[in-house]
C-alpha cells in the first residue's frame, strides 16, 4: 500500500476532527488536504524557482566581482518579483508560420512535467505528497515531459535557430538520461526498492550511513548523477540548446512574455528538484543526524528545513559550475555521455551488485566500525 | 472516488486523443495527439493497480518513443499525403470512396457481433466484481516473475534490444555512394 | 462503470483507431504510429483480464514484454523511414517497390 500525506496525517487527533467537519466524508477530507498540500508544494517551489533567478544573478556577480541586483527591497530580494512583473506586460509574441497549437502546448508541458515530479519529492519522512512504489522511477518517467516540451518549442517557433536548440536539446536530455538512470539503479539496488521511504529509512543515523559514503561505487554514482542531472536540466556547462553566442538562445528565443517565463521557471523549478532527488538518494535527504524516536509534526519541520538546505547547498554547487566553466562543444557532449558517463554507470551499477552480495549488504563504516 | 475520476479522465483522453491522431491531417500534430493517448493509457494502468507498468509506459513511450517519432518526421520533411478527393465526409485522411466504406462498416458489423458474442461469456463469467480499492505492490512480484518463471523471454527480449540498437545504427547511418 | 467490460471497449476503439490509421495514412511514420495503438491496445487488454479475471501478475509481465517490443520496433522502423528518405527522397509508401535500390 503506497503512504500518501493523507494516511501520514490520519494518525493524528486532529484528523478526526477534521473529518467530523467534512460530514464523514473520507473522499472530500482527502481531496482537500491533497489540494491544499499540493497548492503549498506549488507555490512554495514557484518562489524557490523565482529566487533561483535572483540567487544565480547574485552569486554570478559575486564570482565576477560585481554587486548584482541590489535595488529592488532589501538586498535586491524582490527583483524576481519585478521581473514577474515586467514579463508579465510584455507583448505575447507568435512568429506568423508557427504552429499555434504546438506553439500553446510546449510551455505548458514543460511546466506539467515539472510539477507533476513535485508529488514524490520527499520533502521529509512523513510530509510526501505520495510516498509511490515505484518513486524514483516515476520521477525520472515523468521529468522527460521537459524534453519533448523542449523540443517542441524548438519545433513550432519555425525559426532556424529554435529548430536546432530543440533538437540538441532533445538529444542531449534522451542520451543524459541513461546514466542518470543507471546511477539511481544502483541506488535502487542497494536500498532494495524505489520509494522514496525505503530509500530514505536506509540512511538514517549519522552522515556515514549515507548512501553516498555506502561503498565507493556509490560515491562514484553520485558524481555521475550530478554530472547527467546537469546535463539533463540544460545548465551549463551543458546549455547547448540555449548558447546564446551561437543559437541566439535557442528553443526558446521566439518566445515572449509569460511562455517564455513558464520555459525558465520550469528549468529553475527542475535544478531545484533534481539536486532534491540527489539530496535524497546520496545524502540522506532530511533524516536528522541523531535518532528521535518520537514521531512528532516538530519532527517533520525539522527534517524539511535540512532538506531544503541540503537541496540548496546542492543547487548552490550547480549555479557555481554553470559560472566556472565554459561551454562544451556539441560533439564533446555526446562523446562525454555515450564514452564515458555511461560505461561508468554500468561499472557502478555491477560494482553495487558485486558489493551487495560479497559483503551481504554491509556499508563501508559497517566493515570498518564493525557496528553489526 | 479518486479512482473512478482518474477512470474518467484517462479514458476520455485515451480514445480522444486516438480519434485526434486518425482526424488531423498534420503528422506533427498526430505524434502529439499520440502521445496524449500514451499517458492515457499509462492512467488506465494505474487505475487497474498496474504500477510499474504505467510508469514503464511513461518511460518508454514519452521519454523514447515519441521522440524518436518527431525526429523522424522532422529528418524527413514532414509532409502527409493526402488527397482531399478521397476525405471520409471531409473530416479524416482515408483511402477509398463511400462504397468501400459501407462494406468495410458491414463487415466490422459483423465481426464486431462475433466477438461480442465470445466475449460475453467470459464478461458474464466473471462479473464486475469489486476487488477492491486496495492495490498492493506489484514491483517485487514482477521482479521475481522476470527472473524466475518468464526468465527465458526475459533474456530474448534483451537479446531482442540489444540486436534492435546495433541493426538502427548500421540501417540509419549514411553510406558512400557507389 | 470500471470493470472489465469498460476497458476491453476502451481496447477495442484503440485497436479500431490504431488500424484505421494503419490503412488510411500514406506517410509510413503515421502507419508506425498507428501500429503503436493497435500494440497498446493490446497490452491493455493484457493488464486487464490480469486484474479482473487471473488475479496474478502475468498479464502485468506480458504487457512490458509488449512495451519492450514496441520499443524495438519503433526503433528499427523510424531507421528505415530515415534510410527510406535518404535514398528515396520521399517516405509515400507506395514509393517502397523494391528490396534493393
Amino acid at each position: 500500500m503506497n503512504q500518501t500525506i493523507v494516511s501520514y496525517l490520519s494518525q493524528y487527533e486532529f484528523y478526526d476532527v477534521l473529518l467530523n467537519l467534512f460530514g464523514n466524508n473520507q473522499g472530500l477530507l482527502a481531496f482537500a488536504i491533497y489540494l491544499i498540500v499540493a497548492l503549498v508544494v506549488v507555490g512554495f517551489c514557484a518562489t524557490v524557482g523565482g529566487l533561483g533567478t535572483y540567487a544565480e544573478r547574485k552569486i554570478s556577480a559575486d564570482l565576477q566581482a560585481r554587486m548584482g541586483p541590489n535595488r529592488v527591497g532589501p538586498y535586491g530580494l524582490l527583483q524576481f518579483l519585478a521581473d514577474g512583473v515586467k514579463m508579465l506586460t510584455k507583448e505575447d509574441i507568435m512568429p506568423y508560420t508557427a504552429d499555434k497549437f504546438l506553439f500553446y502546448l510546449a510551455p505548458l508541458l514543460a511546466l506539467v512535467g515539472v510539477f507533476a515530479t513535485l508529488a514524490v519529492l520527499p520533502w521529509s519522512s512523513g510530509f510526501m505528497m505520495a510516498d509511490l512504489n515505484v518513486g524514483v522511477f516515476y520521477l525520472i518517467a515523468i521529468s522527460s515531459l521537459v524534453g519533448l516540451a523542449v523540443f517542441l518549442g524548438g519545433y513550432a517557433s519555425n525559426s532556424k535557430w529554435s529548430m536546432l536548440g530543440g533538437m540538441r536539446g532533445a538529444s542531449q536530455i534522451i542520451s543524459y538520461e541513461i546514466p542518470v538512470t543507471l546511477s539511481v539503479l544502483a541506488i535502487t539496488l542497494l536500498a532494495g526498492g524505489m520509494s522514496f521511504g525505503t530509500i530514505l529509512s536506509h540512511q538514517e543515523g549519522t552522515i556515514v550511513n549515507w548512501f553516498i559514503f555506502h561503498n565507493p561505487f556509490a560515491f562514484i554514482a553520485f558524481f555521475v548523477y550530478g554530472i547527467g542531472a546537469m546535463a539533463e536540466t540544460n545548465r551549463a556547462p551543458f546549455d547547448l540548446p540555449e548558447a546564446e553566442s551561437e543559437l541566439v538562445s535557442g528553443y526558446h528565443t521566439e518566445y515572449t512574455g509569460l511562455r517564455f517565463g513558464f520555459f525558465a521557471l520550469a528549468e529553475y523549478i527542475e535544478v531545484f528538484v533534481v539536486c532534491g532527488v540527489g539530496t535524497a538518494l546520496f545524502l540522506g535527504g532530511g533524516n536528522l543526524p541523531f535518532n528521535i524516536s518520537i514521531d512528532i509534526i516538530p519532527t517533520q519541520f525539522a527534517q524539511v528545513v535540512i532538506f531544503v538546505t541540503k537541496t540548496c547547498l546542492l543547487y548552490y554547487v550547480v549555479i557555481w559550475a554553470r559560472w566556472t566553466l565554459p561551454r562544451l562543444r556539441v560533439d564533446q557532449l555526446m562523446s562525454v555521455c555515450w564514452k564515458y558517463l555511461t560505461p561508468i554507470a554500468i561499472f557502478n551499477l555491477v560494482g553495487c551488485a558485486i558489493w551487495l552480495v560479497m559483503f551481504n549488504g554491509k556499508s563501508l563504516a559497517d566493515l570498518v566500525f564493525g557496528s553489526h | 472516488m479518486f479512482i473512478e475520476l482518474l477512470f474518467l479522465t484517462s479514458a476520455l483522453l485515451t480514445v480522444g486523443s486516438a480519434i485526434g491522431a486518425a482526424v488531423t491531417r498534420n503528422i506533427m500534430h498526430s505524434c502529439v495527439f499520440l502521445l496524449g493517448s500514451l499517458l492515457g493509457i499509462a492512467g488506465l494502468y494505474a487505475t487497474l493497480g498496474a504500477d510499474f507498468v504505467a510508469v514503464s509506459q511513461i518511460m518508454v513511450y514519452v521519454g523514447g518513443v515519441v521522440i524518436l517519432m518527431l525526429f523522424a518526421v522532422m529528418l524527413t520533411g514532414g509532409k502527409d499525403f493526402v488527397s482531399r478527393a478521397q476525405n471520409l465526409l471531409g473530416l479524416a485522411p482515408a483511402m477509398g470512396n463511400k462504397w468501400t466504406y459501407t462494406i468495410g462498416l458491414l463487415t466490422a458489423l459483423v465481426v464486431v457481433l462475433t466477438n461480442v458474442k465470445l466475449i460475453t461469456n467470459v464478461v458474464k463469467a466473471y462479473p464486475a466484481k469489486v476487488i477492491g480499492n486496495d492495490f498492493p505492490s506489484t514491483v517485487n512480484q514482477i521482479g521475481h516473475l522476470l527472473v524466475k518463471e518468464h526468465v527465458l523471454a526475459f533474456e530474448l527480449s534483451s537479446v531482442l534490444l540489444l540486436g534492435a540498437l546495433v541493426g538502427a545504427a548500421i540501417i540509419a547511418r549514411p553510406r558512400r555512394q557507389g | 462503470m470500471m470493470g472489465l467490460a469498460s476497458y476491453l471497449i476502451i481496447s477495442l476503439i484503440l485497436f479500431v483507431v490504431g488500424l484505421v490509421i494503419i490503412l488510411s495514412r500514406k506517410n509510413i511514420v503515421a502507419i508506425l504510429l498507428g501500429i503503436e495503438l493497435v500494440l497498446n491496445a493490446a497490452a491493455l487488454n493484457f493488464v486487464a483480464y490480469s486484474r479482473y479475471v487471473t488475479n496474478n501478475l502475468d498479464g502485468h509481465v506480458f504487457s512490458l514484454f509488449i512495451i519492450a517490443i514496441a520499443a524495438a520496433e519503433s526503433a528499427i522502423g523510424l531507421a528505415i523511414v530515415i534510410r527510406f528518405f535518404q535514398i528515396k527522397e520521399t517516405i509515400h509508401i507506395d514509393e517502397a517497390t523494391q528490396l534493393r535500390n
